[in-house]
This record gives structure tokens, C-alpha cells and sequence, in this order.
């Protein structure tokens, strides 16, 4: 059996995630993550990796759970989709969610399937009216069948609709008000289409409902060469660059101390470099305090 | 709701490479919307390709990067995941490869990716506490002849005619031999199971594979055994059953 040696028997019992400064937990990083005296905040683990019946991935997680509190972020519900909600995912959310007990259950504003067929990726949806209804009902369904309020992210995207009649952030405040669902505010998504679309970053944060942000997401990100000057890519491979860092202070003075998790999914660093991300974030979460106070 | 429909539609045929042609009213804003479409198609293409990479490493290894990567979207292009969790996805790659001219003269990669895919599987699979020997030793003899077993939920039986255990191991990252394998040694029969977290593969001998086989398709002890000794009338079933409890193959028995 795997066992955290630090508290072996019991559950770390307060579910709830502080504010301050997580990482995104990879099964590269299991064993730190339970033995290494280097440690964060809290831990988000991609919930579809645990649909499994058991094995390493569950028993982990579930010894992980015993040390830290833990959120459960999603990248497969397809809120935005035409096709019928996935009552088998729906499902496994929820067993997973009762066996996990998670300080906070996050999902996108995107669609990633159709007919279906899932494109393993995250596409933008069109702001309008219809999609807004269409989505907002969605995520009241899932939220009455979870029996609990959902975060939903802004996206990173690449491209925009010629019909979009409302702006990003206008979508996603009347989606957390028409639903009750809070905001998950991925700073660096944010950068990212705001500087592929022309948009104002500062005004982008300014317009998010600051009082339902319940977590951020920081995360790195690379350039894709195609066009002029380039689209920058969500690729959650590097560090977190200077100008989602600068944002994301602005994210704080404006919003307060939130949740924030370091995204890093791909060409992993060590764990105490992971951690050392994460304490970048901390060190501007108690500079923003100190500001306020 | 017809122009979100007809979005998505299109939309998802770009990204699966069905049609170059783009949805309708993306905006070009000084890129063309082609090319903002194909960084979604690459995406899902790499994304996918690099979750049958982790899938199928041997496989990878074997036939190399590039070679893989035709076969990913080989694959891609005829399979497509059917769910948003991946556990499910890649399921019949070794039916692709079996497909796939190119892939001929490497006759034993379709069953190594079976194994693959049956590693898979049983590094998934539900965890439960095995038999104990004192719950069977309560079985009245006159239920013996009724008598089945439920196999742990990990178990995963395969054969070959070649020896996929050995060319699977000396893939391995931390694999320390000269990687030689004399491909005409023979078959395999090969029984996988996972204790805890991690798989472990063993050869078992054609009697034993054959019961295995029996029990795991539900059949009850005597008649597995009965078919068993019409080709092995030395086997000897005993052994069988103690592996089985020492090990945790066997989780609980019933009655049929």
C-alpha cells in the first residue's frame, strides 16, 4: 500500500484550498510530492487521469490526498459542445469527486467534441446568445448532478468568431451569474488571446467579476511562428514568462489573494524547481496583502 | 443553435483532416484563418500521437519515430477517440498495425502491441483483495464439482508464436543485455497480473495457460481441469490453485 510516511493515518481533513500557491501534480512527480520535505500549498491533478479502477494512479492520488488538500480539474466535459453531455464522464466525475473529497472542481469554457468524436483539445466557443444559453444550462446540469458549484477557465484560443456578440469576459460573468458557477482565471490564457487577438490585457482583468475568481492558473507558454509576429501557444512547457508574471500582480491588486496553481504538464522540471515557481507566486500573493493591509 | 452545430462540424472535420475547408466566419484578423485552423488540427494530431507514443513505447521503439507517427495517424484517421478520457483510447492499435502494409515485415508487431495495450489494461484495473485460503477452505466437498473462480480483475492472458516477452523486456529503458533474440525460439504463452501498482509479466506452460484460460471464461475448476488433462493427463491443478492464492491471482469463488 502506498502511505504519505507524514500522516499515515489520517485524511488531511480540511478540504478546502488556501490562497496561496499550488502546483499541478504529473505521476512523474508522485514520489516527491509524498516524501520530498520540499512542499507547496496544495496540489490539481487533470481529473480524467483518475477515471481508472484502480492502480497506482488512484492509490497515489489517494495517499497524496491523506497530505494535501487537493483540487480536481477537468479537460473533458465539452460544456460548449452540440452533443449531449457525456452521462458516462458525468459520472466518473462524480465517483471520482466523492472518493477524492476536492477543495475545488474546475472544467473549461470550450467544446471538445462533436458527433462523437473528441478532438483531445480545447476549442473556443462562439459568444452569443445561443451558445451562452446552451452552456449555461450545461453547466447547471453538471453542477445538480455533482451536487456542487463548478470553476469554469477562460481559454487560451487562436481564433474568433465573425458572430461573437459578446466579449470573453462578458460571456464568462454572465455564465457565473446565470449559473452561479465561480471563475477559474488562467492568467496566462488570458495574455495569450489577448495578444492573439488584439485585446487589452489590463482591461481583460479589470472586466473579469473579481468576486467569483476562486483560483488562478499561471502556466508557460511558446511562440508559434506562423503569420506576423507570431500566435502564441498554450503549451504548459517552460516557466511562467515576465509578462503573465506582470499580469498577474495586476490579477491580485485588483482581485485579492486567490488560489493560484503553476501549470507545468509537459517537459517536466525537477520537483524542487516546480516548487520554486510556485514560490514566486506566494512572494507576490503576500506583497499584494501587504499592499492591501 | 444550427450555426453552432455547423461550426462544430466543420470545425471537427478540419481537425481530423476530412476537409481543408475551414467554418464560416472566422475571423482572419492578419493570419490566415487556414493557418489559425491548423494550429488546432496540430493539436489534436501531436496530442493524440504522443498519448499512443506512451501507450505503445516498444512499439515506438521498434519501428522509430517517424514510422510511428505515420501509423498514429493511420490510426487517427480511422479510430478517433470516442471519449474525452483517454483510458479507453488506442484500444485496437495492434489491428491498425495488423492493417497496415508498410508495417509487414515486422510480423510480430501486432502482438507486441497487444501486450502493450494488455499492460495497459491491467495497470488500470480495479484493485481487490485476493482469496484468502481459509474462506475456500470452508467449501463443503460436495459443491466441488460446482465450484468456479474469479480471477483478479488485472489478469491478462496472451500468446504468441513469437517470443514477445523477450523482445518487450529487452525494450526496456533499463534493459542491460545485447538485445538479441533469436525470433525462430518459439512462441509464448504469457500471464500478466498486477499485485499492487506495477504489472508483472510471467511465462506459464501451455497446461497452465489453458486452465487459466478455462477459469478466467467462467468455467468451473472441474470441468477446466477435465479439458485440460484430455492434452495433459499429468497435470497437476494443485499448483495451480496454491500460485493462485499465494499470489492473489484468485479473488473469490462461486458456485455454477
Amino acid at each position: 500500500m502506498i502511505q504519505s510516511h507524514r500522516n499515515p493515518q489520517t485524511r488531511y481533513t480540511d478540504a478546502a484550498i488556501p490562497a496561496c500557491a499550488g502546483v499541478g501534480l504529473r505521476s512523474q512527480h508522485y514520489l516527491d510530492a509524498l516524501h520530498s520535505p520540499i512542499r507547496t500549498g496544495w496540489l490539481e491533478v487533470h481529473s480524467e487521469n483518475y477515471f481508472g479502477k484502480g492502480g497506482a494512479p488512484l492509490s497515489y492520488l489517494e495517499a497524496i490526498r491523506a497530505d494535501y488538500p487537493l483540487s480536481l480539474h477537468g479537460v473533458g466535459m465539452s460544456l460548449g459542445s452540440v452533443d449531449e453531455l457525456d452521462g458516462r464522464h458525468l459520472r466518473q466525475l462524480k465517483d471520482l469527486i466523492a472518493r477524492i473529497e476536492p477543495g475545488l472542481v474546475s472544467e473549461h469554457l470550450a467544446w471538445s467534441s462533436f458527433a462523437g468524436r473528441y478532438l483531445n483539445d480545447l476549442a473556443p466557443v462562439p459568444y452569443t446568445d445561443t451558445a451562452l444559453a446552451h452552456v449555461a444550462a450545461r453547466v447547471s446540469r453538471v453542477q445538480d448532478c455533482l451536487g456542487r458549484q463548478i470553476l469554469l477557465e477562460n481559454p487560451s484560443s487562436y481564433l474568433e468568431y465573425r458572430f461573437s456578440t459578446y466579449r470573453e469576459t462578458e460571456f464568462l460573468n454572465q455564465l457565473a451569474k446565470q449559473t452561479g458557477c465561480g471563475i477559474l482565471l488562467d492568467v496566462n490564457n488570458a495574455y495569450l488571446s489577448c495578444q492573439n487577438h488584439g485585446w487589452d490585457a489590463s482591461a481583460y482583468l479589470h472586466d473579469i467579476d473579481a468576486a467569483r475568481v476562486a483560483e488562478i492558473h499561471l502556466a508557460g507558454h511558446s511562440q508559434n511562428p506562423a503569420g506576423e509576429g507570431g500566435v502564441l501557444i498554450d503549451t504548459h512547457d517552460g516557466p511562467v514568462c515576465e509578462a503573465v508574471w506582470q499580469l498577474y500582480q495586476t490579477a491580485i491588486r485588483i482581485m485579492g489573494r486567490r488560489p493560484t496553481l503553476i501549470e507545468w504538464d509537459a517537459d517536466l522540471p525537477a520537483w524542487r524547481l516546480l516548487i520554486d515557481e510556485a514560490g514566486r507566486a506566494d512572494t507576490y500573493l503576500r506583497q499584494g496583502y501587504a499592499q492591501a493591509a | 443553435m444550427h450555426r453552432l452545430r455547423d461550426t462544430q462540424r466543420d470545425f471537427a472535420r478540419f481537425v481530423f483532416r476530412e476537409s481543408d475547408l475551414v467554418p464560416d466566419d472566422i475571423v482572419a484578423n492578419g493570419l490566415a484563418v487556414e493557418q489559425r485552423m491548423a494550429i488546432y488540427r496540430n493539436n489534436t494530431l501531436a496530442g493524440l500521437t504522443e498519448a499512443l507514443r506512451e501507450l505503445y513505447p516498444v512499439v515506438n521503439r521498434l519501428v522509430g519515430d517517424d514510422f510511428f507517427k505515420r501509423l498514429a495517424l493511420a490510426y487517427l484517421d480511422s479510430r478517433p477517440p470516442k471519449s474525452a478520457c483517454l483510458l479507453q483510447f488506442g484500444a485496437e492499435f495492434a489491428v491498425l498495425i495488423a492493417e497496415f502494409a508498410d508495417a509487414r515485415s515486422l510480423a510480430y508487431l501486432p502482438d507486441i502491441a497487444r501486450l502493450e495495450w494488455l499492460f495497459n489494461e491491467a495497470y488500470h484495473a480495479e484493485n481487490i483483495s485476493p482469496l484468502a485460503l481459509s474462506d475456500l477452505a470452508r467449501v463443503d466437498p460436495a459443491d466441488y464439482a460446482r465450484l468456479a473462480f474469479k480471477l483478479h480483475p488485472s489478469v491478462r492472458l496472451a500468446a504468441s508464436l513469437y517470443p514477445i516477452d523477450r523482445i518487450w523486456l529487452s525494450n526496456q529503458s533499463d534493459y542491460t543485455g545485447d538485445g538479441l533474440i533469436d525470433l525462430n525460439q518459439g512462441g509464448c504463452r504469457l500471464l500478466l497480473f498486477r499485485p499492487e501498482t506495477d504489472v508483472i509479466m510471467n511465462r506459464v506452460g501451455e497446461a497452465h495457460f489453458q486452465c487459466l484460460s478455462a477459469l478466467a471464461a467462467g468455467i468451473s475448476l472441474v470441468r477446466a481441469v477435465e479439458a485440460v488433462m484430455t492434452n495433459w493427463p499429468d497435470f497437476a491443478v494443485g499448483d495451480l490453485l496454491r500460485d493462485g492464492l499465494s499470489q492473489g491471482l484468485l479473488t473469490d469463488f462461486y458456485f455454477i
